[in-house]
């Protein structure tokens, strides 16, 4: 009591007083996050390089990862390899120009933080060590009573394993050289950038071992690799591919670069630089579109038809989906009686339960002749369709009505696919409407006003000042759209039927029945794994094409 | 323009006039006969389920519209034989459990990022903030991992039990997000005057912060509850007998096995449907205009 008082007296104690009090506010659900959210990250890697059929097996490296998307995993990982090395490179290059810009040496730093990056390194190779034997505690205790004092005991076995053991020495000999550092560094120099430099050296230094571990890694897989493959008289050819990918990749980003540094040329050397864009993309083009073809066709089937099913149901939804709230909204807006009534209507899709609504559209869309649609198809003199239980692709079948026969590639996504396609659109448009007319009402009224008063007419005050002004909003919507259809599961679970073919499973879809129905749970999460990828990638270059050219007025 | 127009007779002025005002309201006819359209393309499906739900089996098979008789028969078969009722009081146990912990996590959360000083508080809000990206694919294998450790080494199980359909969705980082924009507008000095009267962050956060945030509490009440209404893949792998199995799950056993019976089918989404219809006809200004500033906000 009396220390603790102590402790918090004075200023000082009062700002310690504060910290610790916020600390204790988040702790519940920072936990709840961390525990469900942040590390099954980490878990879902670790299972992904196992052999993991409902029980642990052995640790196969990028096994699973070759099965999903074939020697493309060699390729990504050497890249990731290569990030690494960017990233020391820009950290060194930042370190040099904040140093010279001080006229100060920061090379004696560069040992402190090479201790904080061992230390960070060996817990998490002591973490990874102990996982296994963690979990097998969940093993030793079936059939036994269960006492927390049984828990410790095992638990008290994993933490002193023959192999955790050492691997916590390292942890603590390196954790030991980093307080020595520390204090070191902090006694010997009173330079204000120090705690700066040190973190910018350990973040290096750990780029620069992850990429080094990943090469050496990929070194040796790539070797097993071909050592499997001689084994069984077949030929590998992972280097040419690595090769000619990567410098397709490479091209296709220095075009990226010097298209954008060409708007800031004059007009005659601009014209230069775009031409040598068009060489350069065309050459990238040309290497990625011989090779890719043959990598996609050498991995899962399954994984690729369900990117193409993702892709086929973004493509089908997002646009039209985005148009029809557009063009409701702004007859919305105009603020007529009854408007509110109409918003709480359009928004009712979206929060009925999606198991119900799509058991809804289940019926709604059945192969029953006497089902709604198909009688609304009747009144138009159609015959009856089998929607959810239809394969066939739905531009083959509207050419098939004009006696047309399409080749298999151009046949689109199939009818069944087009039905959860027009549900999700019935779903999201009320919502995208919501947040349209939001946006709309964020936009200054004078400047419309202004715009009529100089002559401009109501399409003309849409196309050059209310859709500019919205782009944050209809960025912001097409980028969740289009994740939401990455994620989609449950109403697409509901209305997938097995006379379909699999041409509604999208990734999602697919990675839960690996899961689910095949308990391959090593390969289910290499999958999840792609499909994170994805996402990201698709994140990213929304934010790249799109962010530069939404106009945040 | 107003300079070379001739000077207009009166009943020129009156015909033009009463022009203007026709193209006004065809105008604003066409405009409601979109709008009244789509309102019905949103809800026409919900009307046909309930029409559907009360007629009989033969109505249901065939073309009608509109049941010659209300069948209300419908409900009690799929509240007892199908035992939605079983599954209906699950969901409504599971949102109840899961509702209290995401409220106090989420609240205590929130207002700590918003109002309390820390070293680190924005690195690890944005850390929180990153997880919506993450696919909830990549999380549900090791997350059922976890969960069937958790329960094997524990002392109650949480496979086919309580803690597993409820503890992983207590920590919403959405949540957390929409209650701390809402606590960051209350002023400070509120606070430093709350500090004079000898208060601390905790009951300051209880006798003024909440009772003035009531309208985003109600919005997370909703969020949540759609969130526990809505989840079908999580509660088929934790769950393997219907003690605890929630009425996504239900509802869809039910729409596999009713095979031909679709009013029965009906019935049972009309009883999955209500409470969350009530709950959003309650707060559905609040509910709306949160969704919307969240969205531009975000």
């Amino acid at each position: 009591m009396f220390q603790s008082e102590v402790l918090f007296a004075g200023k000082q104690g009062r700002t310690l007083r504060e910290s610790l009090t916020g600390y204790a506010f988040i702790l519940p659900a920072v936990t709840l996050i961390f525990t469900f959210g942040i590390f099954p990250v980490g878990f879902a890697l670790y299972v992904s390089l196992q052999k993991w059929r409902l029980k642990r097996g052995d640790f196969i490296g990028l096994n699973n990862y070759v099965a999903a998307v074939d020697n493309l995993a060699f390729i990504v990982i050497f890249f990731l390899a290569l990030g690494g090395f960017v990233l020391l490179w820009i950290t060194i290059k930042k370190i040099r120009r904040q140093a010279d810009e001080h006229g100060e040496s920061p090379w004696v730093f560069a040992l402190p933080g090479l201790a904080y990056a061992a230390t960070v390194l060996s817990f998490l190779r002591w973490l990874i060590i102990l996982l296994p034997e963690v979990l097998d505690i969940a093993g030793k205790v079936i059939g036994i009573e269960r006492t927390q004092a049984l828990f410790f005991r095992f638990l008290g076995e994993a933490l002193l394993a023959e192999s955790v053991v050492p691997a916590f020495g390292l942890f603590v000999v390196f954790f030991l050289l980093s307080a020595f550092a520390a204090s070191w560094t902090t006694r010997r120099n009173n330079n204000p950038r120090r705690i700066r430099y040190q973190l910018q050296f350990a973040i290096s230094w750990l780029a620069g071992t992850v990429a080094g571990l990943l090469a050496w890694f990929t070194w040796r897989e790539v070797g097993r690799a071909y050592i499997a493959a001689a084994e069984i008289g077949s030929e590998l050819e992972i280097w040419p591919q690595v090769a000619t990918v990567g410098s397709g990749v490479i091209l296709l980003v220095i075009a990226w670069f010097v298209w954008r540094s060409s708007h800031t040329q004059t007009s005659d050397r601009s014209f230069l630089f775009r031409l040598l864009v068009a060489i350069l993309f065309m050459l990238g083009g040309w290497l990625l579109i011989n090779e890719l073809p043959i990598l996609l066709a050498a991995g899962d089937k399954d994984l690729w038809s369900g990117l193409k099913v993702t892709i086929f149901y973004s493509f089908g939804t997002v646009p039209f989906q985005l148009a029809i709230s557009l063009f409701l909204a702004v007859l919305l807006f105009q603020k007529m009686a009854g408007s509110e009534l109409f918003r709480m209507l359009y928004f009712i899709p979206y929060v009925t339960p999606f198991v119900a609504s799509a058991a809804i559209f289940r019926q709604l869309f059945s192969v029953r002749p006497a089902s709604p649609i198909n009688q609304i198809l009747k009144l138009f003199g159609l015959k009856s369709q089998q929607w959810l239980q239809e394969p066939t692709g739905i531009f083959k079948m509207l050419a098939e009505t004009f006696q047309f026969d399409l080749p298999a590639w151009a046949s689109g996504p199939s009818l069944a696919l087009v039905v959860i396609m027009i549900y999700s659109i019935w779903v999201y448009v009320g919502y995208d409407t919501v947040i349209y007319v939001a946006g709309l009402g964020n936009i200054s009224k004078e400047l419309m006003e202004a715009a009529e008063i100089d002559g401009a007419g109501r399409w003309e005050v849409f196309r050059f000042i209310v859709f500019p002004l919205l782009s944050p909003t209809t960025y912001f919507l097409s980028l969740i759209a289009v994740i939401g259809t990455f994620k989609a599961f449950s109403h697409i679970w509901v209305m997938r039927h097995e006379f379909s073919l699999r041409t509604v499973d999208t990734l999602s879809v697919t990675i839960f029945l690996e899961f689910f129905d095949k308990v391959r749970y090593g390969y289910a999460s290499a999958l999840a794994f792609v499909l994170f990828a994805i996402i990201l990638g698709l994140t990213f270059i929304n934010n790249r094409i799109q962010g530069a050219r939404v106009f945040y007025g | 323009m107003a300079e070379r127009a001739l000077p207009l007779t009166s009943v020129q002025e009156k015909r033009l006039q009463s022009l203007g005002n026709l193209v006004a309201s065809l105008k604003k006819g066409v405009t409601y006969a979109i709008l009244v359209s789509g309102a019905l393309l949103a809800v026409s499906p919900l009307i046909w389920m309930i029409s559907t739900s009360l007629m009989s089996l033969g109505e249901a098979q065939g073309v009608r519209l509109v049941p010659s008789t209300i069948h209300f028969e419908n409900y009690t078969a799929a509240w007892q034989e199908a035992d939605l009722a079983g599954y209906f009081i699950n969901s409504v146990k599971i949102t109840l459990i899961t509702l209290v912990g995401q409220l106090l996590a989420s609240v205590l959360a929130a207002y700590g990022f918003a109002k309390i000083k820390f070293p680190r508080r924005d690195l690890i809000f944005g850390v929180m903030l990153s997880t919506i990206m993450i696919p909830a694919m990549v999380l549900i294998i090791p997350n059922f991992l976890t969960v069937t450790w958790l329960g094997r080494i524990g002392p109650i199980r949480w496979i086919n039990n309580w803690p597993a359909l409820t503890i992983p969705f207590m920590g919403s980082i959405f949540s957390i997000f929409l209650l701390r924009q809402f606590f960051a507008q209350i002023p400070d000095e509120l606070f430093d005057v709350a500090q004079i009267d000898g208060a601390g962050h905790l009951r300051f956060l209880r006798q003024v912060v909440i009772p003035l945030s009531k309208a985003p509490l109600m919005v997370i009440v909703v969020l949540s509850f759609m969130g526990s209404w809505n989840a079908l893949a999580w509660p088929m792998l934790v769950t393997n007998s219907p003690k605890w199995r929630p009425i996504a799950v239900g509802l869809m056993n039910f729409v596999d096995e009713a095979g031909q019976r679709t009013n029965h089918m009906m019935a049972g989404a009309v009883i999955t449907i209500i409470p969350i219809l009530i709950l959003y006809f309650i707060t559905q200004k609040q509910f709306t205009e949160s969704i919307a500033r969240s969205a531009l906000k975000g």
